[in-house]
């Protein structure tokens, strides 16, 4: 795997020679894209706050990893935590940020001492004179979004705000800020370091009914069977949930490419597979998973905070067999009015999973449908 | 400002590029509905109603810069659809919990009805307890969680009393460690009452008890009136802004059953007198300076909760309405050969906090029971008075005659005015010149000028709006005289104040008061004849001991939290 590769601060001597210009361009070259689900190319975010005038600028390492089904994080930090604070010195020395802030998911809160204990090493060994503060989220989901983020370290509550201005303008206490995702940093260090760095291997986290659950890493385009049969799945899969927000697909033969992954209805997002089987009931997992954005909804706008439970409400209606016609129709309506107008990425994609759902397996939803007369 | 080209609904225009989608159309004269946003703030984006189509993208129009060549549409059935959608979802939550005689003011109702919608296809999920405080109310069962309230009372209040709490649909207002707004560092402003859409903030009302006394008729029925009543009363009864209504508005009252009607300008009179002689006795003390005012009890209350170094720098004036209900269940109540007991006060004011102020402990107050603005006109609304066909009427007599310098206490720098007009004359035993001290007008967050008194500059200053007065408190030291009003405009814009009121409609109110002044033939407190005759007949002279006995008052140190 190469991501579990150790750099051993070789990343970080280049960075000193070459300079912050030169690892941009270094990073441009060698293609290097964020790992939190958009694909932004690394080297024009951290260009955009170089070239930003401020006295201090911060960068933040987002470690919460809140997608269900997501654990990649989790692998990094115990497998490959020395390269991955070197990546974060190498981005805090780039873009000249004397303070970096480790926001870690609430419930890796065993992680914490271990990661803390890295930290001071590395630095030690490193001779950098830049500090970095574990801080702890508090179990939101929502708090992996950049502006949720910055909000929950400033200390108030976690939701996210709308852009502009965006973090590399206004970020952490107005100045400007880099938010990156844990595994960037680790590809950051191996791209200065490795000639044989290959920016398009990802990491997947598989998980549902599969007897082998865990991380494959992969290139980015590899078949879709191939990577379900490495965690050995234990009924024939049925269908392929990509994380909760990322919406879901029948299994088939497919190329996980990230922009065009399967069709346009789907995200790629943080590669997290769940394999449904087929003795799962697509109604059953749309409603588990309507009650999760119920629950981790920031309550912030409208469509999200009231449009999801009464989506709850309706499958609940539904799976006890009371549902009419037009509670469907209202369903679908309600799904798209959501994803359409919510104020951030979390409202938007909410409800992707079950306009999917209601796509791919209608059948299963009509069959449940009271009947009308004459039918 | 850089010119960008964008295309609104099919017009190709040309926009400087930072402004939002809404700005742009409020130029344009294209209304777009609103509810989460406030004027002078930066939207959050809350509500999703003010939706329009950019690039085919459904985009809030309040938070949204468009781009070079961005085509903008407003009108679509998507965007009609969209909207309608939204306020059907924030309706589920607050139909049943509405009640019809508020809906004239509701902006969710009004706003319902504008996208078409009758009813809502969607359930309540939530209820709550209302919450209650001595001043302010909220029913959390009406709130449609626009956030008005709390950016208000964090961001041009800086109180901090009240933020969000839960998350998902479980997301409501609330103060810290959900307690009664009571029993936390809520000033009792009551700004946020003025800025809720949909009426689930409000006062505690007096209305049925004032009623009640009317009904039975058994007391002796006093009822003074704040000098800001006179210019804001109008707007409940449909005059334009700033329409002086004073004589309807007394005989009104009359109307109502009260056996007598005072000015409190006359008590604004008294606390300039006792003001203004504190402050000549600190001067020739030494101090300590600066002296602050204490006619709002808002700031009173921020004060004990998060300035306790301040406290030998307050005066110790009660305010204006507490020394006329002093003075009426004292002084009046000799001449009428009444006891104090038989006589009921109740004021009219502009205010929320000055219901909690008539229970302070520190200053056994004379008045019974509070109205605000918005709570007189229910009142003259309940005994079917048709307001408009009313005669002009003056005030009772002995305590209803006033200066122009009472009447200005209504306005954000009008007590200061006020007392340098009658400090100088006092101080320096000559005339003043030019009576309008006009550095401390206006509706600047922050006020500043100096006047010379027997060869000491004397430095003051005046804020109003909690941002602001946050802002001058840093640097207090460096005046002798500070006026501080908690309401953004002064009492015109406090939040007892019809809805809606805004900085803009304060101002309207606030010249409508100088003009009042202006046309006074008494503009100087210490000529007002009823005042010098008080203190003939009664209290001596101004901080004697009787006078600080009766009018005086003391403050208590109280906890952020």
């Amino acid at each position: 795997m190469q991501i579990t590769k150790k750099t051993k601060l070789k990343g970080l001597k280049k960075t000193r020679e070459i300079g912050p210009l030169g690892v941009v361009e270094t990073l441009r070259k060698k293609k290097v894209t964020g790992r939190g689900g958009a694909g932004f190319l690394v080297a024009k975010k951290w260009k955009s706050v170089m070239d930003t005038k401020s006295d201090v600028k911060y960068l933040i390492c987002n470690g919460d990893e809140g997608e269900p089904g997501t654990f990649k994080d989790k692998f990094i930090i115990m497998n490959n935590s020395e390269t991955l604070i070197e990546g974060i010195i190498i981005a805090a020395e780039t873009i000249g940020a004397k303070t970096v802030y480790f926001y870690l998911r609430g419930e890796y809160v065993n992680l914490r001492k271990f990661l803390e204990n890295k930290i001071k090493k590395v630095l030690q060994k490193s001779n950098s004179n830049i500090e970095i503060i574990v801080v702890m989220g508090a179990g939101a989901y929502i708090c992996g979004e950049e502006t949720a983020i910055i909000k929950s370290i400033e200390g108030y509550r976690g939701q996210p705000s709308y852009k502009p201005p965006f973090p590399w303008q206004e970020g952490l206490w107005e100045k400007p800020t880099v938010v990156n995702n844990v595994e960037t940093f680790v590809h950051v260090a191996q791209a200065l370091c490795f000639k044989d760095y290959n920016p398009n291997l990802k990491l997947y986290s598989v998980s549902g009914s599969v007897k082998k659950p865990g991380i494959y890493e992969e290139l980015s385009g590899e078949k879709l069977s191939k990577i379900i049969s490495k965690a050995k799945p234990i009924n024939k899969p049925k269908a392929i949930y990509f994380g909760c927000f990322g919406g879901c697909k029948p299994y088939k033969e497919m190329k996980l490419i990230p922009k065009t992954i399967c069709g346009d209805d789907c995200v790629h997002g943080a590669a997290s597979l769940i394999v449904a089987d087929n003795k799962t009931s697509a109604i059953d997992m749309a409603y588990i998973i309507s009650k999760f954005f119920t629950h981790e909804s920031c309550g912030k706008c409208t469509p999200c905070r009231e449009g999801n439970i009464q989506i709850l409400l309706l499958l609940k209606k539904l799976r006890k067999g009371e549902a009419t016609k037009k509670d469907f129709e209202l369903l679908k309506e309600l799904s798209l009015h959501i994803q359409e107008t919510s104020l951030c990425g979390l409202g938007q994609t909410s409800t992707k999973h079950l306009l999917n759902a209601m796509k791919h397996f209608k059948k299963e939803f009509t069959d449940l449908l009271v009947k009308e007369k004459g039918e | 400002m850089k010119k960008i080209k964008i295309k609104l609904d099919g017009k190709t225009i040309s926009v400087e590029e930072n402004k939002t989608i809404l700005e742009i159309c409020k130029d344009k004269g294209l209304t777009i509905p609103t509810l989460c946003k406030q004027p002078s703030l930066r939207s959050e984006a809350r509500c999703r109603i003010c939706l329009v189509e950019m690039d085919k993208k459904l985009v809030t129009s309040c938070s949204t810069y468009p781009s070079e060549g961005s085509s903008i549409v407003t009108q679509t059935d998507r965007v009609k659809n969209a909207r309608k959608r939204n306020v059907e979802l924030i309706m589920a939550h607050h139909v049943g919990s509405c009640t019809i005689n508020e809906d004239e003011k509701n902006e969710l109702c009004s706003l319902a009805k504008e996208v078409g919608l009758k009813t809502t296809r969607f359930k309540k999920v939530r209820t709550y307890k209302p919450t209650l405080g001595s001043s302010v109310i909220r029913d959390d069962n009406k709130c449609i969680n626009c956030g008005r309230c709390v950016d208000t009372c964090s961001k041009i209040q800086e109180v901090y009393a009240i933020d969000f709490a839960g998350r998902g649909y479980n997301e409501h207002v609330s103060s810290y460690f959900e307690k009664n707004l009571g029993e936390t560092s809520c000033i009792k402003c009551g700004q946020c009452i003025i800025n809720c859409p949909v009426g689930a903030i409000r006062e505690k009302e007096h209305l049925d008890y004032v009623i009640e006394e009317l009904k039975k008729k058994k007391k002796h029925l006093v009822v003074e009136v704040a000098p800001s009543i006179r210019v804001s009363l109008g707007d409940e009864f449909g005059y334009p802004v700033g329409t002086n209504v004073e004589g309807k508005l007394v005989s009104a009252l009359r109307k109502c059953g009260f056996d007598k009607v005072f000015d409190v300008d006359l008590g604004a009179d008294m606390t300039i007198m006792e003001e203004a002689s504190e402050f000549l006795h600190r001067l020739k003390n030494g101090g300590p300076f600066p002296m602050i005012t204490t006619c709002c009890p808002a700031w009173i209350l921020m004060m004990e909760s998060f300035y306790h170094d301040l406290f030998k720098n307050m005066s110790s004036c009660m305010s204006p309405h507490e020394m006329l209900g002093m003075l009426t269940k004292t002084y009046y109540a000799k001449k009428a050969g009444l006891k104090k007991s038989e006589i009921v006060v109740v004021s009219v004011m502009p205010c929320t906090a000055k219901k909690y102020e008539s229970t302070r402990e520190e200053l056994h107050s004379g008045v019974d029971y509070v109205l605000t603005t918005r709570e007189a006109a229910k009142l003259i609304k309940h005994f079917n008075i048709d307001f408009k066909k009313l005669e002009d009427e003056k005030f009772d007599n002995p305590l209803g005659v006033s200066s122009g310098a009472g009447t200005i206490f209504g306005i954000t720098g009008g007590v200061m005015e006020a007392a340098l007009r009658t400090a100088y004359e006092f101080g320096t035993n000559e005339k003043l010149k030019d009576l309008e001290f006009k550095s401390i007008r206006g509706i600047d967050g922050i006020k500043t000028g100096s006047v010379m008194i027997n060869d000491v500059e004397i430095k003051y200053a005046a804020a109003h709006g909690g941002a602001n007065i946050r802002k001058l408190l840093k640097n207090y030291k460096d005046y002798h005289f500070i006026e501080i009003m908690a309401c953004p405009g002064g009492c015109v814009g406090g939040g007892g104040q019809p809805i809606p009121t805004t900085l803009e409609i304060a101002k309207i109110r606030g010249q409508s008061l100088y003009k009042d002044d202006n046309k006074d033939k008494l503009r100087k407190s210490h000529e007002n004849p009823v005042v010098k005759k008080i203190y003939k007949e009664y209290l001596d002279a101004p901080l004697s001991p009787k006078a600080h006995k009766i009018l005086h008052t003391f403050y208590k140190r109280r906890s952020k939290f």
